[in-house]
């Protein structure tokens, strides 16, 4: 298992299109992935789940994943986080 | 394969889809009947008769916008062995559907996740922050 915690910096934090977007990355791999907000804990591949969080700009998440591909999955969703969520120029 | 049928007053169904749609950035597999109560139902019943007909061998989820309301009683009938009918529709519940019906899992968990899910999907936002207003 592999973990990372990292910082959302878009402006609208993990909303619903930004959720979306995360849990549908999260799906394209067999790995188990979670993030952790606070004390709580989600399946990233549930969107609801993610929405769930409520989690926005400034706060700190941090990802979990665990499987074969554990390493393309934690790079990938942490870039998509980096990148936020292609939704700010 | 499970479909997914909305029946609301008006057009609610059919904003609620453009709302899901807009969330997921892709079209999504789902129909919806519009009952229009300033007459009898008669052609959202055909609609939602056709419908069935259309799909028969398929599961299928029906949404309703409200219990008691006309929609949701037009499809009393309906209420077969492949065909489930879930009360008070709402975006939470509508996602759940959306992103989980081509999953494996059997059709009456996977209702039951549906209304759970649309249930968890309302908060009292002072109680889910536990702090009092000032």
């Amino acid at each position: 298992m592999i973990k990372e915690t990292i910082e959302i910096i878009n402006k609208l934090g993990l909303h619903a299109r930004a959720a979306a977007k995360l849990s549908h990355l999260a799906n394209s791999f067999n790995s188990d992935i979670h993030l952790t907000y606070n004390e709580d804990r989600v399946d990233a591949k549930s969107l609801l789940g993610i929405l769930a969080l409520a989690a926005s700009v400034g706060n700190k998440i941090t990802i979990e994943a665990n499987g074969k591909d554990e390493k393309k999955a934690l790079g990938e969703i942490v870039a998509l986080f980096k990148a936020k969520f292609n939704e700010e120029s | 394969m499970i479909k997914g049928l909305i029946i609301t007053h008006g057009n609610l169904g059919k904003e609620l889809v453009a709302v899901a749609e807009g969330i997921l950035e892709e079209k999504v597999d789902i129909d919806c009947v519009s009952f229009d109560w300033r007459e009898d139902g008669t052609g959202a019943v055909n609609r939602v008769e056709h419908y069935l007909a259309q799909h028969r061998d398929s599961n299928i989820v029906i949404f309703t916008d409200m219990f008691g309301g006309s929609p949701t009683n037009i499809c009393y009938k309906f209420n077969r062995k492949n065909i489930e009918i879930i009360t008070g529709v709402n975006l939470p519940g509508l996602l759940k559907f959306l992103t989980y019906k081509d999953k494996d899992i059997p059709f009456k968990e996977f209702v039951k996740l549906i209304k759970k899910e649309a249930i968890e999907g309302i908060n009292i936002i002072s109680e889910f922050l536990g702090e009092k207003k000032k």
